[in-house]
This record gives C-alpha cells, sequence and structure tokens, in this order.
C-alpha cells in the first residue's frame, strides 16, 4: 500500500505545482456541469480503484488535495450544504454533482425557497483578490442550479473572500475546508 | 522659537469616538539602522505628576523610526533639564549627537506648559527650542508634536509620530469578533469604530483624515460601502449594489471614491463622486480588476488585474481609460499601493509560495522585497513615506508589522488579544 501511495502524492504534487504556477483558463474557467478538467485527484483515483461502479469510498485517504473532490464530503442529498473546490479553482467538483442535482431538484419542487450561494477562499493572497475569487467559486455552483433549471430569481450569490473560514489553523487541510461555497437557505429550508 | 499649539480637532475626534480599548498594540523594533543618529532624550523635569511620560514617549518614536539610536537614561552621565545646566561634555563622551532636555509645569485648571529643547552636541548649539500649552488629556499629542519636530529637523522628512493607525481586528469567539479601530502610530489610545457579527474589509482614510470608507456586511451578511464621519460618528451608505462592493479608495481631492463592483457580471472599477452620487465604470474586463488606489496625480489608478491570467498591477487612466500593466516579475502581484511622492509602488508578491510585500521604484524600474514574514498582506505607507504598515502571521496570529522603504528598519507590533489585520496609515492629522 506505502508503495502506491508514493507516485500517487507525486502525481499530486505536480499536479499541485502545476496550479501554482496559475494560467489564465485556470482562474478563469467557469465551471460547468461537465467533468472537471483540472482536478489534480481525478487522475489518481482511477489508479487507486479501477473503473468502479460504485466506489469504496472509505479506502481513498482523504488528503488535502483530494478534499475538495473526495466522495465522503458529498451525500447526494441536499443535506450536503458545502462544496469544495480545489486550490486556485471555481470549477465544481464532479463528486458533488449528485449533491447539487438534488439541490437543484428541490429548489425546482419549491419555488418558495430561496439559496444563497456563500463563496469563500482560503487565506493566501489578498483580500479583495480573494473575495473576487470566491465570487467565481459561487457563480460556479450557481451557473450549474441554473443548468439543472433552476430559475435563477431562487438563487442569490455573496463573496466573503477569506473572511469567514471555516477552518482557522494554517495547513494544507485547512485551507482544504476553506475554498467552498456554503448552500444556505434563506427562505423554504429543505 | 517659541510656539504655542493647541489641538481642537484631535481632541474632537478622540472624545467623540472613544469607545472601548480591546486589542491594545505593543510595538517593538525588531532591526534599526546600522547608521542610526545617536540621541539623548534626557527626562524632562517636573514630570512626576503627570498622567503621561513626556520624555519616554519621545524616546520611544524616534527610536521605534529607526533612523535614531536613543540613549537609556541611566547610562547619561548627568540629566540635565535646562539650558543652564547642560554641560555637551557629558554626551559628547557618550558618543551622542544630539541631546533633547525639557520640563513640565502644571499650570492648574488641569493643563500644563511643557518647553524642550533640541541640541546638537558637537557643535554645542542649539536647534529648537519651543513650548506648549496642552490641557492634560493631550499631553501626549504633544509629545508626539516634539517628535515629528526632532525628526523633520534632523532628516529634511516630516515626522509622521502624530498619524493614526485604522485596522480591523478579529476576536473568534467574540459576540461581535469583527471590530474596525484605530489607534496612535505607536499603538496607543485604541479606540473602536464599529463592532459587528459580520466581517468588515478595506478601511480607506479620506484625505484630510476626517472620514474613513470601508466594507462591512453587518446587513444580512451582504457587502455595502459606508462612508463614516470620525468626529460625528455619523456614516452612511455610499454602495449597495447587486455583487462585490468592495476595495473602496479615496481621490486625493476627496471628491471621489474608486472601488470594485460586480453588478456588470464580473469586477470591475469604478469610480463614485461622493457629492451628487455619479457612478463612472473605468474598467471593463472579463478579468477580475480590483483593489484600486489612486495615485498622488489624481488622474491615474493603480490596480490589481487577472486579465493576464495571475493577479498583476496595472495603471489606469482616468481620462482616456488606458490601461498598462506595471508589474512584471512573478505570477503573483496583488493590493498595490503608491507611495504619497509617486515614486515608489507598493504592493504583495508571491515567491515560492510565501506573499510578500515587494517596492517597485518607478523611476529606476528596480524591485525589492522588504519583507522576511510570510503571508504578507495590506502594505500602507506612511504619510511621510518612510514606513510600510503591512498586515502578516506570527506564530498563527495576524499581527502588524512595519518596515522601512528600503527595507533596512523592522518593527513589530503585537496584539495582545486577537487577530489584527488590514492597517491603513492615516494622512498627516
Amino acid at each position: 500500500m506505502r508503495s502506491f501511495i508514493n507516485p500517487l502524492f507525486a502525481v499530486l504534487l505536480a499536479g499541485l505545482l502545476a496550479a501554482c504556477s496559475s494560467t489564465p483558463t485556470e482562474e478563469d474557467t467557469s465551471a460547468t456541469d461537465t467533468q472537471p478538467t483540472d482536478s489534480q485527484s481525478s487522475p489518481a483515483e482511477p489508479v487507486e480503484r479501477p473503473a468502479p461502479s460504485k466506489p469504496d469510498t472509505s479506502s481513498i485517504p482523504v488528503t488535502a488535495d483530494n478534499f475538495h473532490n473526495h466522495p465522503s464530503n458529498y451525500d447526494g442529498t441536499t443535506d450536503t450544504k458545502v462544496i469544495y473546490f480545489a486550490f486556485d479553482s471555481n470549477t465544481v467538483p464532479a463528486a458533488a454533482f449528485e449533491t447539487l442535482r438534488a439541490h437543484a431538484s428541490y429548489l425546482k419542487d419549491n419555488p418558495n425557497a430561496k439559496v444563497r450561494l456563500e463563496g469563500h477562499a482560503d487565506e493566501r493572497g489578498t483580500r479583495e483578490y480573494n473575495v473576487a475569487l470566491s465570487e467565481r467559486r459561487s457563480e460556479a455552483v450557481q451557473k450549474f442550479l441554473r443548468v439543472q433549471g433552476v430559475s435563477s430569481s431562487q438563487v442569490e450569490i455573496v463573496a466573503y473572500g477569506e473572511e469567514k473560514p471555516a477552518a482557522f489553523g494554517h495547513s494544507e487541510m485547512d485551507w482544504a475546508k476553506n475554498r467552498r461555497v456554503v448552500l444556505n437557505y434563506t427562505a423554504g429550508r429543505p | 522659537m517659541m510656539r504655542v499649539l493647541a489641538f481642537p480637532f484631535i481632541v474632537a475626534m478622540l472624545s467623540l469616538l472613544a469607545v472601548n480599548a480591546r486589542a491594545e498594540l505593543l510595538i517593538q523594533i525588531t532591526e534599526g539602522r546600522t547608521d542610526a543618529v545617536p540621541i539623548s532624550v534626557v527626562p524632562f523635569a517636573g514630570a512626576g505628576d503627570a498622567p503621561e511620560n513626556v520624555s519616554d514617549i519621545v524616546r520611544a518614536d524616534l527610536h521605534r523610526s529607526g533612523q535614531f539610536k536613543t540613549l537609556s537614561p541611566k547610562d547619561m552621565l548627568s540629566r540635565p533639564t535646562s539650558k543652564e545646566g547642560l554641560s555637551y561634555r557629558d554626551f559628547r563622551v557618550l558618543n551622542q549627537e544630539y541631546v533633547v532636555i525639557g520640563k513640565l509645569k502644571a499650570t492648574g485648571t488641569g493643563s500644563y506648559e511643557v518647553s524642550y529643547a533640541l541640541h546638537d552636541v558637537a557643535r554645542g548649539k542649539e536647534l529648537i527650542s519651543e513650548t506648549y500649552r496642552p490641557p492634560e488629556s493631550q499631553l501626549r499629542d504633544v509629545a508626539h508634536a516634539i517628535s515629528d519636530r526632532i525628526y523633520e529637523q534632523l532628516t529634511g522628512i516630516p515626522g509622521a509620530f502624530s498619524t493614526k493607525i485604522l485596522y480591523v481586528t478579529h476576536n473568534r469567539g467574540a459576540e461581535r469578533p469583527y471590530q474596525l479601530q484605530y489607534a496612535d502610530a505607536d499603538g496607543a489610545r485604541v479606540k473602536t469604530i464599529l463592532r459587528s457579527r459580520e466581517p468588515i474589509m478595506s478601511p480607506s482614510w479620506s484625505p484630510d483624515g476626517t472620514k474613513i470608507a470601508y466594507v462591512s456586511f453587518e446587513k444580512n451578511g451582504l457587502p455595502k460601502i459606508y462612508v463614516h464621519n470620525l468626529s460625528s460618528a455619523e456614516r452612511r451608505v455610499v454602495a449597495q449594489f447587486k455583487g462585490i462592493n468592495g476595495a473602496p479608495s479615496w481621490s486625493p481631492d476627496g471628491q471621489k471614491l474608486a472601488l470594485t463592483l460586480s453588478k456588470g457580471g464580473n469586477p470591475d472599477i469604478y469610480s463614485l463622486d461622493l457629492n451628487n452620487g455619479d457612478l463612472e465604470q473605468l474598467t471593463d474586463h472579463y478579468g477580475i480588476d480590483t483593489e484600486p488606489r489612486w495615485m498622488p496625480d489624481g488622474d491615474h489608478l493603480v490596480f490589481t488585474s487577472s486579465r493576464s491570467g495571475g493577479p498583476q498591477i496595472y495603471q489606469l487612466n482616468v481620462d482616456d481609460k488606458s490601461v498598462r500593466r506595471v508589474s512584471f516579475e512573478g505570477a503573483y502581484n496583488a493590493r498595490p499601493e503608491v507611495t504619497p511622492d509617486g515614486r515608489y509602488l507598493v504592493y504583495v508578491h508571491r515567491r515560492n509560495g510565501s506573499f510578500n510585500v515587494g517596492v517597485q521604484d518607478l523611476q529606476r524600474g528596480t524591485f525589492d522585497i522588504v519583507t522576511q514574514t510570510n503571508m504578507d498582506e495590506s502594505p500602507s505607507v506612511a504619510p511621510n513615506g518612510s514606513m510600510i504598515i503591512y498586515g502578516t502571521q506570527h506564530r498563527g496570529t495576524g499581527v502588524l508589522q512595519a518596515v522601512s522603504i528600503d527595507g533596512r528598519v523592522k518593527v513589530e507590533l503585537p496584539s495582545k488579544e486577537g487577530e489584527v489585520r488590514e492597517p491603513a496609515w492615516s494622512p498627516f492629522l
């Protein structure tokens, strides 16, 4: 197992380093409901579990690098209200698709329900720039819901940047927990 | 030369705003210039009953500037308090270049007479002699005014000891964890302007120092930009558009605010006329444009933009809205500010995953990293251009630090309680 993880870790690290050098496409890709292209963990997971129909998530270790796309963070229902993002990314992770579809169905079935998409960034970088980055994350989730047919009048977005962290430490895992969009129902909570 | 000064404005500002002093700042110098000028500030006579130790404050001010090496009173051979009692020789043998002497006298009804003189030890000559007559409550202001005078006399640059620092604190667990506060430039006399359950961001001074602008999420968790009069504590909302309302920056003439709005679909720079509310869009790009700062000429802005990929610094001509890139080193440059003389551009630069304050010389084109800390942000330049104050992390907590433009002087301002961030150095008050 150990010998298995080391090259995997190297792949993840390479992905992270590539993300650090921040290309225009990376920051400006607006997320869609298509498969994410820049996720660092997606090339790694098939190595761990070749072609699973329903992956056994318990065996995939949660790391700061795959946290945003880790199945254990998303239960596929509206109980999950936090969507995580990779470093410097505003691409909705594939593992969150089912959860977001559940929210979309709920919103369509309950026209009086209103959700506020609260975007957040980790603490690295300048504060107002992070507000702008976190708005892009909220917009990515908004776009996903809209593509699913949710009325725009039911969705509001707000960008908090790094001002309201969920985790107060300064590790890679703390940062992974802070790069997120929170679905905050302001009316008609499921 | 004799001068008598009063401080009506500062008194008004302080008494009306005094709410509570929570996060107290302590200031210590960590690195000074090796060629700092030796100066002795002798304890003033008659200081025993006064509520403020004026000579201690002056000595600390001069020391903290990094330009001076102050002598501890216990190392002085004599402690003169008048011209007649001053022996230049006692200071010459200790290699002192200047000596400051003075005295306080209570004049009844809570007032004081503060006299001081600055002497050149080598030439055996008096350079300044002044008297102030402040009420007791303004002794600290007089001390900073004395420091300003001495600093200007000896360096040719106006002192910035009588200025204020505006900043945001975050005290996790408190009922209202976010606070907007300001303090003297030496960290004393902390005043709280606003407390909130929701974030407060991007405080900015009006050029005359009477008002501030900031972003507050206090209403329903949504961002609005407020203009707040410091002496009256009156405030008004000036921007509450859909999306981001951020990064206010006052124009040099005080008539406009540059700000970031995303109401048009993505963050762009706008100029808001504070007199008539007219809003003018200055940038229009699908990338992120934010963190505008006026240049001293009032005709240009610098700002952060992702239009070339990662964040870089751009300069905007307000008249024709032309934009040109000004930062080229590295993949992350953001939150620019220009020194009052327009010569240096100060901003956050990322190198090897570390965020530091960089200074770009716009005349010579050079670029230098001036901080060795990590996670540095929000640099703000003193009105005399001497120092940059910025936010950073120390042992996992947000603290303020200051560094000289040339990187040779470093000052630490650890907070006793909570996180401190986003410092904004006031103009001359």
